[in-house]
C-alpha cells in the first residue's frame, strides 16, 4: 500500500495518466468537496493542519495538470522516474474528433483547397489522356480513377467535398459492383464526383451506365 | 457455521437495535433461522423493537451460571424463524463484563449453530464493545448524516484498527514491537494509523506483513439511518471513499434509510416496524439494505477473530 504522501498527482486525483482536461477539472472538483471545511463526510477525520496539507497537494496537482505546458513537463518527469510509461501519457494519447464522412482514416488537416473551376477546366482539356477517356463509349470507374489522378485530387478531398462517404467513392472507383448500392445511389455520387472535378456529367454518367448495363 | 453480522457505529440513538431488528425479521421471514443477540448491556432494549416487553430469560442468566448453556437463554419471538437472546440485566453491576466473561461469552456464540447471527452492539467504544463488534463476519457501521455521528463511527473504528494490531501482535508476543512503533508515532491520529502500519514493517518486515494481512480480513459496512430529503444522499459512498483511502481498510457502501416519524410510532406501540409499515419508504430501504448486504456477503467464508 502507498502512503498518501507518497501518491503522484494522477493517484492523488485518483485519475488516469491519459483522460483530457475536462476529467480533471471533474475530478479535483469531487475531491475538493469531499476535504473542504464543510464537508460533513470527513468532519473530525482530519486535523486542521492534514486538511490543509491535503487541500493544497490536491490543489498542486490539479494546477499541475490542468496547464498542458506543466503536464507535458510533469508527464516526462513521471517517465523518467519511472512512475509512469511513455505510452500512457496525455499527449501520446490525445483523440482529435474524427470526420463523420471518414471515420475509418486519420483526419487530414487541410483537405479541403479552393480550387479555381476554370483552371480545372482548362487543365482537364488540356490533357489529352482525360479527353481520350471522355471521347469513349463505356466509361469504367478505373477510367474516372485515371481523371481524378491525371487532375492531381486525392479522393479524401473529394470526400470531403462532396460529403460522400470515401468507401463508397472507392467503390466506383475500383468497379467493385458486388458492393454497389443500388444505381440510383450510385449515380448520384458519380454525379457529385464529376461535378467537382469540373467534368460534364452528362457524358460521365451516360458513359458509366452503358458500361454497367454491358456487363449485365 | 452461522454467519454473524455485528451492529454497531459508536453514538447512541442512531438506530442500531432498530436496524438489528427489523434486519432479523427481515432475514427470518426470507426462511433463514435467524438469532438477534442484545449485548447492548445496560440499555438492551432489542425486545421492545421485535415486540417482547418482558424477556424471560436473558445473557445474565448464562453469564450468573443460572443457565448451564447459552442455547438455554434462546428465547422464541412471535416471528418465525427468529430467536432472541435478550441482554436485559437485573443485575446493575454486570454491565461491565469482566474479561474472562466476555471471553466465555465470545466464545459461546460462535459455538451456536444459526444461519444468520446478528449483535446488536453498544454505543461507545470500550474494549468490550470492540471486541463484539470484531467477532463479527460483517461489521455494519450505523450513522446519520450528522457530524456527531459521523465523528464517532471515525472513533470506532480508529479504536477498531488499533484493537486489531495490539491483538495480533500480543497473540504473536512482540509486545516491544508494538511499543516501539507506538513511541514513533505517539501522537496518532486518526488519520494516519497507515504511519503505524508503516514503522511495523519496516521493524520487522515478515511481522508488518502479518498484521496487514489481519487488517485486510477487516470487512466493515455502512449503513446511513434518518436521511432526511435535503440530505446530500451521495455522504455514506464518500465515508467509504475516505476510509478505503486513507486507512486502506474495506468498507462498502450498504445503502440509506429514509427519516421516517412512523418508526416512533412503531416504537412506542412495541410493535416491529416492517410488520406495522410494510409499505412506507423506509420499510423498502430496509429491505433493499438487506437484500444488498446478503449478496455483498454471499461468497464469504467465516473468519473467525478469536481463532487467531
Amino acid at each position: 500500500m502507498k502512503l498518501y504522501q507518497e501518491k503522484n498527482n494522477y493517484e492523488l486525483l485518483e485519475i488516469h495518466p491519459d483522460v483530457a482536461p475536462t476529467e480533471i477539472r471533474h475530478a479535483y472538483k469531487i475531491l475538493f468537496d469531499l476535504y473542504q471545511d464543510e464537508s460533513i463526510a470527513t468532519y473530525s477525520f482530519f486535523s486542521e493542519k492534514e486538511r490543509k496539507e491535503i487541500l493544497s497537494s490536491l490543489e498542486k496537482a490539479y494546477l499541475t495538470l490542468i496547464d498542458p505546458e506543466s503536464r507535458k513537463l510533469y508527464d516526462r518527469d513521471l517517465v523518467g522516474i519511472g512512475g509512469l510509461e511513455e505510452e500512457r501519457t496525455y499527449s501520446n494519447h490525445k483523440k482529435n474528433p474524427s470526420s463523420i464522412y471518414d471515420f475509418k482514416k486519420t483526419h487530414v488537416q487541410g483537405l479541403v483547397t479552393i480550387r479555381d473551376p476554370e483552371e480545372l477546366k482548362y487543365r482537364a482539356s488540356q490533357n489529352p489522356v482525360i479527353q481520350n477517356i471522355l471521347d469513349q463509349d463505356t466509361i469504367t470507374g478505373r477510367d474516372i480513377k485515371k481523371i481524378r489522378t491525371e487532375l492531381k485530387i486525392t479522393l479524401e478531398e473529394i470526400a470531403e467535398a462532396t460529403k460522400v462517404r470515401i468507401e463508397m467513392l472507392r467503390i466506383i472507383e475500383e468497379d467493385n459492383q458486388e458492393l454497389f448500392l443500388p444505381m440510383v445511389y450510385m449515380t448520384g455520387f458519380l454525379k457529385s464526383y464529376a461535378r467537382y472535378l469540373q467534368l460534364d456529367e452528362v457524358v460521365i454518367l451516360d458513359g458509366f451506365i452503358k458500361y454497367i448495363d454491358k456487363g449485365k | 457455521m452461522s454467519q454473524i453480522w455485528s451492529i454497531g457505529g459508536g453514538k447512541g440513538g442512531t438506530g442500531k437495535s432498530f436496524i438489528a431488528g427489523n434486519l432479523g425479521i427481515l432475514l427470518a421471514k426470507e426462511g433463514y433461522k435467524t438469532l438477534l443477540i442484545d449485548v447492548d448491556f445496560g440499555a438492551a432494549n432489542l425486545h421492545t423493537i421485535i415486540g417482547i416487553s418482558k424477556p424471560e430469560r436473558s445473557i445474565s442468566d448464562f453469564l450468573n451460571r443460572r443457565l448451564a448453556t447459552l442455547d438455554e437463554t434462546v428465547l422464541s419471538t412471535p416471528i418465525p424463524n427468529l430467536y432472541l437472546i435478550s441482554g436485559a440485566m437485573n443485575n446493575l453491576d454486570i454491565a461491565n463484563l469482566t474479561h474472562q466473561q466476555k471471553i466465555k461469552l465470545l466464545r459461546n456464540i460462535a459455538r451456536l449453530s444459526y444461519d444468520y447471527i446478528l449483535l446488536d452492539i453498544g454505543a461507545g467504544t470500550s474494549f468490550n464493545t470492540i471486541d463484539y463488534f470484531m467477532i463479527a463476519d460483517s461489521g455494519i457501521f450505523v450513522t446519520t448524516p450528522e457530524p456527531t455521528s459521523i465523528e464517532n463511527v471515525y472513533r470506532f473504528i480508529r479504536s477498531a484498527y488499533f484493537r486489531k494490531i495490539h491483538h495480533v501482535l500480543k497473540a504473536h508476543d512482540f509486545r516491544t514491537l508494538a511499543d516501539e512503533a507506538e513511541r514513533q508515532n505517539g501522537n496518532a491520529t486518526v488519520s494516519n494509523p497507515e504511519i503505524l502500519l508503516h514503522v511495523i514493517k519496516e521493524l520487522d518486515p515478515e511481522k508488518g506483513d502479518i498484521v496487514e494481512k489481519a487488517l485486510r480480513t477487516l470487512d466493515f459496512k455502512l449503513i446511513l439511518n434518518q436521511v432526511r430529503k435535503q440530505d446530500n444522499p451521495n455522504i455514506g459512498e464518500l465515508i467509504c471513499k475516505i476510509i478505503e483511502r486513507h486507512l486502506a481498510l474495506k468498507m462498502s457502501f450498504i445503502g440509506n434509510l429514509s427519516f421516517d416519524d412512523h418508526v416512533h410510532n412503531s416504537v412506542c406501540k412495541k410493535l416491529p416496524f416492517v410488520d406495522l409499515y410494510p409499505y412506507t419508504r423506509t420499510a423498502l430501504d430496509l429491505r433493499e439494505c438487506c437484500k444488498n448486504h446478503l449478496s455483498i456477503n454471499k461468497d464469504k467464508t467465516s473468519v473467525q477473530y478469536l481463532t487467531a
